[in-house]
């Protein structure tokens, strides 16, 4: 478990950094190292924090709370590995929620200094996630109605067990609408720019733009995590293969190598869409929700 | 020609009756109406609305040591006659108003901003009185333009004067973005008032880094204010300095000899080039298409490496000189220019191709940030910017100067105004650009690139224009008795386009601010002079 947690904390810069060299190749730039959001974190753990003189103690512990609850819900996720004696305690909701608990004091904090950048991008991720969270749930559950547990290790169990019909259109249809999910909350292109210098488009960015030093570190740090987290769940929903080999060691390997592909397959996705308009991201995640809703009908009726 | 432009002006001085004082041939192309300034909004209007002159710019000017007034002048562009009328009217120092004409004619509201804070000469009913180019901290009583005011002259700091839109609603956020940002970008203050996220009002604070580049200029000799003109902008470098020799040819009335205004036309050309491209380029910005961005990079720099091996410098300041050109290109240049064109030419076709065939990108730029025909029209609006919104003016095609009237070329013009328009205009131009300098090349004649100045007129005026990259930019120049420079007033495209930007944002919502106004492609230091 701690092993585990260890794992995702320090595996997260890693998986950013190969997405953002993959992007800048695609772009015909050659781009920062891979290892660069290392010396990011490094640096900026380093540094001194200023606060705003308006800001209170919200500022402070945000930081903290949101680090702790995301690396939380790394532990119930299972990444490559199926042993893990905390399985008691949580399920999918448990994650769903404690992503929430994360975004629900970013977005509060993003307030609290009084920036008028921080008030557009919290008020932008609200309205935004309150279509996203029922999508990433959606998703989850039509996944889930297979092996009916919400237990994420049971689920993969089972799913590695029964497996997928890869032809299947429910799987097909939970396979896109997880897709659309997992880039939205990853905060990338179409739905945000995690690239731009331009505050008054940025959703999640403009969130932490009060933030310096090791709270700004923390919280890029754990915006990390998260989409680590975020594509190891996808990963072992649709592609589970291997997580139960012999040697643990192996299906660490092959863990890593599909983060890397999936990775590659979002900065491929960045480099080819362009940023939608913002109030048509609802419109593509309300196309997730139907996708997931699809695909539960299908699963029922099969 | 000769014959109609003197009846039209005859014309039009029995139309105006005894509202003008007199009306004299100031050069060849301009026609001075002398009136009183309580006459000014009349006779501006009358030119503006009934004759439908285009304001081309608007100077006004500390004479009071040449014969102990203040004056204005109104300038307004008349293409299909290809003649200039200015008005101008003297301002008693003892009573430093005039009647504002910005009431009829928006277009003025600026220029009479800037005369009542450079000056002192205070527009009577001008409905914005804030300040515009010295902020509310500058004492209300230093104009620094004024003759008596010296140019080391510390001013004070006062308490500030500055004045936003207020709003009554409580559901009106004000979002307050600048002058500092994120991005490598000019200072600029933007004051949203914005209902969620779509756009209620814009104010738009500039000139925060106003250089006084005018006051600077005055008792400069020519040779030394070229450079000084050069260094208005970044971008339009040679726009400028090609404007302020034109200016200073016209006083001299000196003809440069065809291989200079050839010359200098295929530089402007490049220089429109680069900035274009990039500008595309910068667009994909707005929306975050990452591939748009950096392939508009690249064709950028291939043209300003060009620009540096042909000219010497990326930014293609140094090629003119008072009366023609300073660099002169071999035939391995002509033929440098022309492979490099070529490459640019596919490369940039199939950027053009694949952001045209995107439906995000598509998605994002029609329908955004429209720019009636109205407003441009009122508001004087050129360039790009004009062009996009079914506003035909180029000055390269309507007062020609340097070799445009030596080749042919298109003007392309669309109509809805919005962000698309605005991109489709300038990859037309880029092609149009690419045909006229093949044609220069083609028929460069040989000869000399510079003529000599004769000693110019003491307290006469006269203007240079260019439409640089951003649209047509002025200058309007009086030299004084020893050979250096009286007044200087710049007038830049930019100067004329920023007051279009708030009308053009309006409506539409926050997070598509920063697309619009890449579209305008506006530059700050061309207004910070």
């Amino acid at each position: 478990m701690v092993l585990q947690a260890v794992i995702i904390i320090l595996l997260a810069p890693f998986i950013q950094g190969v997405i953002k060299k993959t992007k800048a190749r695609m772009q015909n730039r050659i781009g920062p190292s891979i290892w660069q959001p290392y010396y990011d974190v490094i640096k900026f753990m380093k540094k001194d924090a200023v606060l705003s003189h308006h800001s209170s103690w919200l500022s402070i512990v945000t930081p903290y709370i949101v680090f702790v609850s995301i690396v939380t819900a790394g532990i119930f996720i299972p990444t490559y590995s199926l042993h893990n004696e905390w399985n008691f305690i949580g399920d999918v909701i448990l994650v769903v929620y404690l992503f929430g608990v994360a975004r629900f004091f970013t977005a509060l904090t993003a307030l609290d200094a009084g920036g008028s950048f921080g008030g557009m991008g919290s008020s932008r991720e609200m309205a935004l996630s309150a279509i996203a969270e029922p999508a990433l749930l959606l998703a989850l559950f039509s996944v889930c109605l297979s092996s009916e547990t919400m237990k994420l290790p049971h689920l993969v169990v089972s799913l590695t067990h029964n497996g997928w019909d890869w032809f299947a259109p429910s799987y097909v249809l939970a396979f896109f609408a997880m897709l659309i999910v997992v880039i939205a909350e990853t905060g990338r292109i179409p739905v945000d720019n995690p690239d731009t210098h331009l505050e008054l488009t940025m959703v999640h960015e403009g969130m932490l733009l009060e933030y310096s030093g090791r709270y700004l570190g923390l919280m890029m740090w754990a915006a990390q995590i998260k989409q680590l987290l975020l594509l190891s769940l996808f990963i072992n929903l649709f592609f589970p293969w291997g997580i139960e080999g012999e040697h643990i060691f192996v299906s660490f390997l092959l863990y890593v190598a599909k983060l890397l592909a999936l990775g590659m397959l979002l900065a491929f996705i960045e480099t080819m869409y362009a940023k939608i308009r913002l109030f048509k991201v609802p419109k593509l995640l309300g196309s997730s929700m139907i996708l997931s809703l699809m695909a539960i009908l299908l699963r029922v009726f099969e | 020609m000769e014959k109609t432009i003197k009846q039209w002006l005859s014309r039009m001085k029995q139309q105006l009756g005894n509202k003008v004082r007199s009306m004299e041939q100031n050069s060849a192309q301009e026609t001075v109406m002398l009136v009183e300034k309580t006459e000014l909004p009349d006779v501006c209007y009358f030119l503006w609305h009934e004759k439908k002159g285009r304001l081309f710019t608007m100077v006004g000017n500390d004479e009071r040591d040449i014969h102990g007034f203040f004056a204005l002048y109104y300038v307004f562009s008349f293409d299909s006659f290809r003649h200039f009328i200015t008005v101008k009217t003297l301002i008693d120092p003892l009573d430093p108003t005039f009647p504002s004409v910005a009431v009829q004619l928006p277009a003025a509201n600026w220029y009479e901003r800037e005369v009542k804070d450079l000056l002192g000469l205070r527009p009577q009913g001008h409905p914005d009185p804030r300040p515009l180019i010295l902020h509310g901290d500058w004492p209300e009583d230093l104009h620094p333009l004024r003759k008596d005011f010296p140019l080391d002259r510390h001013a004070p700091r006062v308490q500030s004067r500055e004045a936003f839109m207020p709003y009554d609603s409580e559901d009106v956020t004000e979002i307050p973005v600048g002058p500092i940002h994120a991005g490598i970008i000019e200072p600029g203050h933007f004051r949203f008032g914005a209902v969620g996220d779509t756009i209620l009002h814009l104010d738009a604070r500039l000139f925060f880094t106003h250089r006084g580049l005018e006051k600077a200029s005055e008792g400069m000799p020519l040779e030394k204010a070229l450079f000084l003109a050069e260094r208005t902008c970044g971008v339009c470098a040679l726009s400028h300095s090609t404007a302020f020799a034109q200016a200073v040819e016209r006083l001299g009335e000196v003809t440069i000899p065809p291989r200079a205004a050839y010359l200098r036309t295929l530089f402007l050309e490049l220089e429109r080039l680069y900035n274009h491209i990039g500008d595309v380029g910068n667009v994909c910005a707005g929306f975050g298409f990452a591939v748009g961005v950096s392939q508009g990079a690249r064709l950028k720099e291939t043209l300003q490496q060009l620009n540096e091996r042909v000219a010497g410098h990326r930014y293609l300041r140094g090629v003119v000189r008072l009366g023609g050109v300073r660099i002169d290109i071999t035939e391995r240049e002509k033929e440098e220019i022309a492979q490099t064109l070529a490459y640019v030419k596919k490369e940039f076709q199939e950027l053009v191709d694949l952001l045209f065939s995107h439906d995000i990108a598509m998605n994002r730029m029609a329908t955004t940030g429209v720019l009636s025909l109205e407003h441009a029209n009122q508001l004087e609006v050129v360039g790009v910017a004009a062009r996009a919104s079914g506003r035909s003016v180029d000055i390269r095609r309507d007062q020609p100067y340097a070799a445009y009237d030596q080749v042919s070329f298109h003007v392309p013009v669309y109509e809805v105004g919005d962000v698309l328009s605005r991109v489709r205009i300038r990859v037309d131009e880029v092609l149009e650009s690419i045909a006229i300098i093949e044609q220069l090349l083609h028929s460069l004649p040989s000869g000399d690139t510079f003529t000599p100045l004769p000693p110019l007129p003491p307290y006469r005026s006269a203007m240079g224009w260019c439409e640089s990259p951003r649209g047509e930019t002025v200058h309007w120049l009086m030299v004084g008795p020893d050979q250096t420079i009286y007044r200087y007033r710049i007038r830049s495209a930019t100067y004329s386009n920023w007051p279009a930007v708030p009308l053009a944002v309006k409506g539409n919502i926050v997070p598509d601010f920063p697309l619009i106004n890449k579209s305008f492609e506006l530059c700050y230091a061309c207004c910070d002079r």
